[in-house]
């Protein structure tokens, strides 16, 4: 039980992050290399603000830091991106990778290098014995990872706005042609993606200690996203709970020491096999 | 014309000769101080900078005033290499303290060997300084493997049997005082378990539970306090309650009162350091705190007692050596140190020709919601009792 508890939770948070690349990807073809990094840097955000207003609720946090992260994608998408639009497909991925470490060293710089807990919550909901436990907060995670992924197919499918989305992924071209405003459409992704991120980088925080070290969980989001699809949100959960599977029992039932290879061995596996991911699009590959 | 133009270039020529640095005896020190560990290798070096100042501000030493250059290694070897290089070439200095991760030591000694100077680590210690004693190379830090057995020992205070299981990464320094740990725990009568974790670990719950499914008496952690953070509040959350022993590798109080939050109780946590926490009342401890006042140094830690008695052994070698005094006297004089400190280790420092690190103190100190208390006396370690090879 304990296994499956786990891994469920593991891949809930890998699923977010995988989201949050694939929703970019989707709208831009951009990799960004700096997923991990928003994320823990919205984490320790949430722990700053959470610090500074002791008697809010801590979902009132949440919620204000999801949408201060989400402005500051918007934003990042109108200052910098949006000026690579048209450029090589690597020229983002350099500029994301260039952000990743400026990131990291702004958390490192802000925050000093500390290592913080969230303190969520610990508040145990089932206790079968030792070690084999539902707390609170693995329930929370479990649960905003199956309304996030609901509102996401939701929102793609029946709202007005994420046709367009849809319109814009397929074809940016016809897309602007037929009045669909693109510059809108990709602010809007890197808000969601960046949006998802801090979640997902809260819910991490709360399960674990966060360090300037924690931006490593964007590697495991981004080896979710490959294996599942950089195109598909269905296979951003199906990759982020498989990534999830095999770290866990690599880590519970084979080597502690294998566990942080095995995601990658994975994604070889399924590049060798479907380079576009199991339920990626079948394209030309001229990706970075 | 000609005599202003040689009045001129007369002047600018004295201008550019070497400052007559009348009584000053420069140091130099490399630390990581931005890299992953910055957060506990800054303490020990504000602990040994301000023991120079309050030094410098009371007469100096042997007369003359201290001059520390200061580098940044990030804890990186080359980093660490290139410092050294620069501090004997450029400033002078003779001789190095402080270091950083042991990884970083024997890179950098190979460069200061080749120049004869000294170095002194404060806080990771590597067996060159075990007898017999490689040169130029002296340490009041922690070395894994000694911190291992000391640690077996010092479980007794806990639990006179059981089931130990001791945790680290997956590191030279840390499967070393697993190893010495398993070692003597075992001659000791202890069951043993282990789990090692990779290095970036970020998520520690699997490895959590394989520790709690080992059902131990008693978890030692043998990493750096961020790992003690994130290890202590998955153990916890998988349902073990049960003592946890924080190994002092850059570890402090600080890390005690973090580990408690972040499990939600203060009980059951445990540390064993070579250095008394800055709460306790002993002889020591208030010129440390006088001088952590003076110098802006906010609620110091055992981090800084460390860079302090590493302070008070570099100034009793430069004493002894004198005003004069150069890269082979003050390797000369370390040679010889004895040095009391007050009650802030459980005994003298001492370095001799052919040990240059000396009976080692330990102790066992648990957290009470305040401050570490002392469970018992100090350990004394005259060497391994384990050899290396037998890893």
């Amino acid at each position: 039980m304990e296994l499956v508890i786990n891994t469920l939770v593991l891949g809930a948070i890998y699923s977010l992050l995988a989201a949050g690349i694939v929703v970019i990807y989707k709208a831009s073809r951009v990799v960004n290399f700096a997923h991990g990094e928003f994320a823990v840097l919205g984490a320790y955000l949430y722990f700053s603000l959470s610090q500074a207003m002791p008697g809010v609720p801590a979902i009132l946090v949440v919620v204000l830091v999801t949408a201060i992260c989400a402005a500051l994608g918007a934003t990042l998408y109108h200052v910098l991106m949006r000026r690579l639009v048209g450029r090589p497909p690597f020229v983002a991925a350099m500029v994301t990778i260039g952000l990743a470490i400026i990131l990291k060293a702004a958390i490192v710089i802000g925050w000093e290098s500390r290592s913080v807990g969230l303190n969520l919550t610990r508040i145990v909901l089932i206790d079968y014995g030792r070690g084999f436990r539902l707390t609170l907060i693995e329930a929370i995670t479990i649960v905003t990872c199956i309304a996030a992924f609901t509102g996401i197919f939701a929102f793609f499918r029946y709202a007005s706005l994420g046709r367009q989305f849809r319109g814009v992924a397929e074809s940016a071209l016809l897309a602007s042609q037929r009045q669909v405003n693109i510059n809108l459409i990709l602010a809007l992704a890197w808000a969601l993606a960046l949006g998802s991120a801090v979640i997902a980088g809260v819910l991490f925080g709360g399960r674990s200690i966060l360090t300037p070290q924690s931006v490593f969980i964007g590697l495991s989001g981004l080896t979710a996203a490959l294996v599942g699809g950089l195109d598909s949100f269905r296979g951003a959960l199906f990759g982020g709970f498989l990534v999830a599977a095999a770290t866990y029992l690599t880590a519970r039932l084979v080597d502690p020491s294998l566990a942080e290879a095995v995601p990658f061995v994975l994604l070889l596996a399924v590049m060798l096999w479907r380079p576009w991911g199991v339920f990626g699009t079948r394209e030309e590959l001229n990706r970075v | 014309m000609r005599l202003l133009r040689s009045s001129i270039l007369a002047i600018a020529a004295a201008a550019m000769a070497a400052p007559a640095t009348a009584q000053e005896l420069k140091l130099g020190y490399v630390t990581d101080l931005s890299g992953p560990l910055a957060g506990s290798y800054t303490p020990t070096w504000e602990g040994f900078d301000i023991y120079m100042q309050a030094r410098n501000e009371d007469g100096g030493i042997a007369g003359a005033t201290v001059d520390i250059a200061l580098d940044d290694d990030g804890l990186r070897a080359d980093r660490s290499v290139a410092a050294a290089r620069k501090q004997i070439d450029r400033n002078r200095v003779i001789g190095i303290f402080g270091l950083s991760l042991s990884s970083t030591h024997a890179a950098t000694l190979a460069e200061t060997r080749k120049s004869g100077v000294p170095v002194v680590t404060a806080f990771s210690a590597i067996a060159e300084a075990l007898p017999p004693a490689q040169d130029y190379y002296y340490s009041t830090g922690v070395m894994f493997e000694m911190a291992g057995e000391a640690i077996a020992e010092l479980t007794g205070e806990i639990a006179a049997e059981g089931k130990v299981v001791g945790v680290t990464f997956d590191s030279v320094g840390g499967r070393a005082a697993l190893t010495h740990n398993r070692l003597a725990a075992e001659e000791l009568g202890y069951d043993w378990g282990e789990v090692i974790f990779p290095v970036r670990t970020a998520d520690f719950t699997p490895f959590a539970q394989s520790v709690n499914e080992a059902a131990p008496d008693v978890v030692v952690g043998h990493y750096g306090a961020e790992q003690n953070l994130g290890m202590i509040a998955a153990l916890r959350a998988a349902g073990y309650d049960g003592p946890y022993v924080i190994a002092s590798y850059g570890a402090s109080e600080a890390t005690a009162a973090q580990a408690a939050q972040q499990a939600g109780s203060d009980e059951n946590i445990y540390m064993v350091s070579r250095f008394a926490p800055a709460s306790e009342e002993v002889e020591g401890m208030q010129a440390l705190r006088d001088a952590a006042a003076a110098y802006g140094v906010n609620n110091p830690t055992s981090m800084h007692v460390t860079g302090w008695v590493l302070g008070a052994v570099v100034a009793d070698a430069l004493e002894r050596c004198g005003t004069e005094c150069d890269p082979e006297g003050l390797n000369a004089a370390l040679q010889e140190t004895s040095v009391e400190t007050g009650g802030l280790t459980g005994g003298p420092i001492t370095f001799s020709g052919d040990d240059h690190y000396g009976t080692s103190y330990w102790r066992l100190y648990k957290w009470d919601g305040t401050n570490l208390v002392a469970v018992g006396d100090w350990l004394a370690k005259d060497g391994l009792d384990f050899d290396i090879e037998s890893n």
